[in-house]
């Protein structure tokens, strides 16, 4: 098998997976049904994994594999590049699917129906991260979102259907003028690959003029819409905060970022690209600190949850645009994208992490109001958890959200603060970190110990949490931790990985200097003092207004209207 | 709760609008000669390459097959949801036959139940079930699935190919789902057999897809083209199984629409 041929290993496999799921649906029942549903799973989540160990030595040394699919002609077949970035960004991918799918085993969606589509949505991960074609990306791009649709309308929460409707129309709506976008520029060009059309437009007068500007202000804000910055986040919250669990840890840890690396391979290349990398790295900034003023203002857990996820999306992106400003062939803009992928790779880890162990609590105790459940820590006790893996667990997790040494968090954004040091986004992070140690304070509410007997009495012996929920968990668990630890070995693998081999970029960068330790402390206290400051009457009456703000249905097309002129304005003058 | 009045939520969608014409207003209006580069490639090697006078199938089947992949999976997605979503409705209107004023359809309507089916489909027998419905129904869906198979395997040569094909199969599928109810004569209306033919069709897509790569022809390449010199076995290879697994799929979504499994 040659490379050019292995490289879709990470396509093909979960495909195939799928393909054995859903035959152990329809043709067998019983035992036999579920030992194929899991030989599926394995080939597809477990198999891959040997060829990126493979594949390691091959990627650290700077290769690339592009080529055509089919070996068809150059100008009408399907281009692709599996290289450095492509890897790093299926390591993020698989190893959250893999915790996922094992946690859902535990506490569900499960089923052969369940793990095919769950399959489906890994194969088109890793097939959008490695094309080089904007059709191409269009079909994976439609693949990851009518999966992630059947997904979220798994649960059986209230409101899943409905927030999986609102995704779905503000989403098809923005593949829609995505394609509009793509007959813009085919239009011009006449080619569809990357690399074709960027070349192509060099070669017109004005580079295109305002229709390639247009085209692609098209496309960058419908990929914006999927990665959810504002202002074109409106989905997000109901989808990420109703669906199963498991989905919410995918959602909110790999599939509202592997869109965005996937955009960074169409704007470095495109002649406009850096003033559009520059605009979304503003908008990133922003939605780092509005986000989390909103998520400090919710009642849900996991719908806090979840606009910390788009608050996190918001550092990653304020670094991917500024390094797409620069260009990530110059050595500021490689130590930016290594930043910006750490960060998304720490946060995936426990992101994933927070929205396991709180979904494992809620459900025991069946109530997700932060301002009413105290007292989880003898709950989760009652349900037979003897060593308090789940509460170590989610501490881990808001520890590193809160950028606590040594955890994977700290290490990220101590990561992309030395590389936006200097920069507008570096103050809007600051006070963002602030903001995210104050919530999760408030979220760790829930834990705090109750006087004995004031809990909920259980009737009956309830069931023992089931294994693979503790597995998954202590796999992320201990993924954050030695990702903190190992951060300076990783941070130098990455930064070979995304400056493609090449020599290697000089960086000053101590992650556990006194100077980073001081900045840690400032933001902790801070964090404490706007906690304090958040449960006062006024603090809570105004994060009530923030609360209850008007969210409605049109607002969701209105911004994106707004958000895809705003950029096209912004190209154009 | 007051609602807002109209004008103050039109004023946004409105902007919207506008701010969405003036965007898109410079695709529309230019001026710059059509490229041609594509087009001429492929009227000089297109039937030469795959060996399809229909040069449509040439591309979603020969240049672009992983795009078509793409396109498959998504309708088995869709495919997959509405029957899961239909499932669970299902089950909330069968708990609604035992209760018999749900039957009556007159008194419920104060706690009516979410469904995707209209009130008076909720009846067990379906009064509007005609005799020349069934017979005509009986007659034309054998023709019309022969037709389908027709469009499905000649998609080469001719406008049609798999996609299309399949959903004239499923339409024959829906006219034999229509036709002989007691009687039934075929299983092709039993939404399990359908069920098993889109999954194993869905499997030999994805094998068809990696034999490429099994025969040293790489990913998508023509498996065929180690056995023969015709190209284009590979296409009709592929429309049949598209066409299969789309008129299973389409098939199986309409049957359970009608409601014949209980």
């Amino acid at each position: 098998m040659s490379l050019e041929d292995m490289v879709f290993l990470p396509v093909v496999l979960p495909l195939l997976g799928a393909a054995l799921a859903l035959c152990a649906k329809v043709f067998l029942t019983g035992r036999a049904s579920r030992i194929l549903e899991y030989t599926g799973v394995f080939i597809g989540l477990g198999l891959p994994w040997l060829f990126f160990v493979y594949i390691t030595p091959m990627m650290y040394a700077g290769q690339a594999v592009s080529g055509v699919i089919g070996a068809w002609h150059t100008g009408v077949g399907i281009m692709y590049r599996f290289d450095g970035l492509a890897y790093l960004v299926n390591i993020l991918g698989f190893s959250v699917a893999a915790a996922a799918w094992v946690y859902a085993l535990g506490a569900g969606p499960k089923g052969p129906s369940f793990s095919s589509v769950f399959l489906i949505q890994t194969a088109s991960l890793a097939a959008a991260i490695m094309t080089a074609d904007l059709f191409n990306l269009f079909v994976c791009l439609e693949v990851l979102g009518i999966a992630s649709y059947v997904l979220i309308a798994s649960s059986d929460k209230p409101g899943a259907a409905l927030a999986s409707f609102s995704y779905l129309m503000v989403s098809a709506t923005a593949m829609v003028f995505f394609l509009l976008g793509l007959y813009g520029l085919y239009r011009l060009t006449g080619v569809l690959s990357y690399e074709g059309i960027a070349s192509a437009l060099n070669q017109l007068p004005d580079a295109g003029g305002p229709v390639a500007l247009v085209s692609l202000s098209l496309i960058v804000a419908a990929v914006a819409m999927r990665v959810a910055v504002m202002p074109l986040y409106g989905w997000l919250p109901d989808a990420h905060a109703l669906a199963p669990h498991a989905i919410s840890a995918v959602l909110s840890g790999v599939l509202i970022k592997t869109p965005l690396f996937a955009l960074s391979r169409v704007l470095m290349l495109m002649p406009a690209g850096a003033s559009a990398g520059q605009l979304m790295g503003y908008a990133g900034a922003v939605t780092a600190l509005a986000a989390v003023v909103i998520a400090l203002s919710q009642k849900d857990a996991k719908r806090l949850l979840a606009y910390h996820s788009i608050s996190q999306i918001g550092y990653i992106v304020s670094a991917w645009g500024a390094a797409i400003q620069v260009g990530t062939t110059t050595g500021a803009g490689v130590v930016l994208m290594a930043a910006a992928f750490m960060h998304a790779f720490y946060h995936a880890l426990f992101k994933g992490l927070l929205f396991l162990s709180i979904g494992t609590t809620v459900d025991r105790a069946g109530e997700r109001n932060v301002y009413v459940l105290r007292g989880a820590g003898r709950i989760l006790r009652a349900h037979g958890e003897r060593f308090p893996v789940t509460l170590i667990c989610f501490l881990i997790g808001a520890l590193s959200i809160s950028a606590i040494p040594p955890l994977n968090g700290y290490a990220s954004k101590a990561a992309i603060s030395y590389a936006l040091k200097g920069t507008p986004h570096y103050y809007l992070l600051f006070a963002a970190s602030i903001g995210t140690v104050a919530s999760f304070i408030k979220l760790s509410r829930i834990f705090w110990p109750t006087p004995k007997g004031s809990a909920a009495v259980l009737d009956d012996v309830p069931a023992a949490i089931p294994w693979p929920i503790h597995l998954s968990q202590i796999f992320l668990g201990l993924l954050c931790v030695i990702g903190g630890l190992a951060a300076p070995a990783l941070f130098a693998f990455v930064l070979r990985l995304i400056s493609a081999g090449g020599a290697d970029v000089a960086i000053s960068l101590k992650f556990y200097s006194s100077g980073t330790m001081i900045k840690t402390l400032i933001i902790t206290a801070s964090g404490v003092l706007l906690f304090l400051g958040a449960i006062t009457p006024k603090g809570s009456a105004l994060l009530k207004r923030v609360r209850e703000r008007r969210r409605d249905f049109e607002g969701l097309f209105v911004s994106f209207a707004l958000g895809t002129a705003a950029l096209a304005g912004w190209l154009l003058l | 709760m007051k609602r807002p009045s109209v004008t103050s939520s039109a004023i946004p969608l409105i902007t919207a609008m506008i701010a969405v014409a003036a965007v898109l207003l410079p695709i529309f209006l230019a001026d710059t000669p059509w490229p041609v580069g594509a087009r001429d490639y492929l009227q000089e090697n297109g039937f030469g390459d795959s060996g399809a006078i229909n040069l449509v199938s040439a591309i979603y089947l020969g240049y672009r097959a992983f795009d078509t992949l793409g396109e498959t999976i998504v309708l088995l997605v869709a495919v997959g949801g509405t029957i899961g979503i239909l499932t669970r409705s299902g089950a909330i209107l069968a708990e609604g036959y035992t209760n018999p004023d749900t039957v009556a359809g007159i008194d419920s309507s104060e706690e009516e139940i979410p469904s995707f089916s209209l009130a008076r489909e909720k009846r067990k027998s379906h009064a509007l079930r005609t005799h020349l419905l069934e017979v005509v129904t009986a007659i034309l869906g054998p023709i019309v699935l022969l037709f389908g198979f027709y469009v499905m395997l000649y998609g080469h040569l001719s406008p049609g190919g798999g996609f299309q094909g399949g959903v004239v199969v499923a339409s024959g599928i829906v006219f034999l789902g229509l036709g002989n109810r007691m009687e039934s004569s075929t299983k092709l209306t039993q939404a399990a057999v359908l069920g098993r033919i889109e999954a194993a069709a869905f499997l030999l897509l994805i094998l068809a897809s990696i034999s490429g790569i099994l025969l040293g022809k790489g990913f998508f390449g023509n498996p065929l083209s180690r056995f023969t010199a015709v190209p284009e076995g590979f296409i009709i290879m592929l429309n049949a199984i598209i066409g299969l697994k789309v008129g299973a799929g389409i098939g199986f979504m309409c049957i359970a629409i009608l409601g014949r499994e209980r």
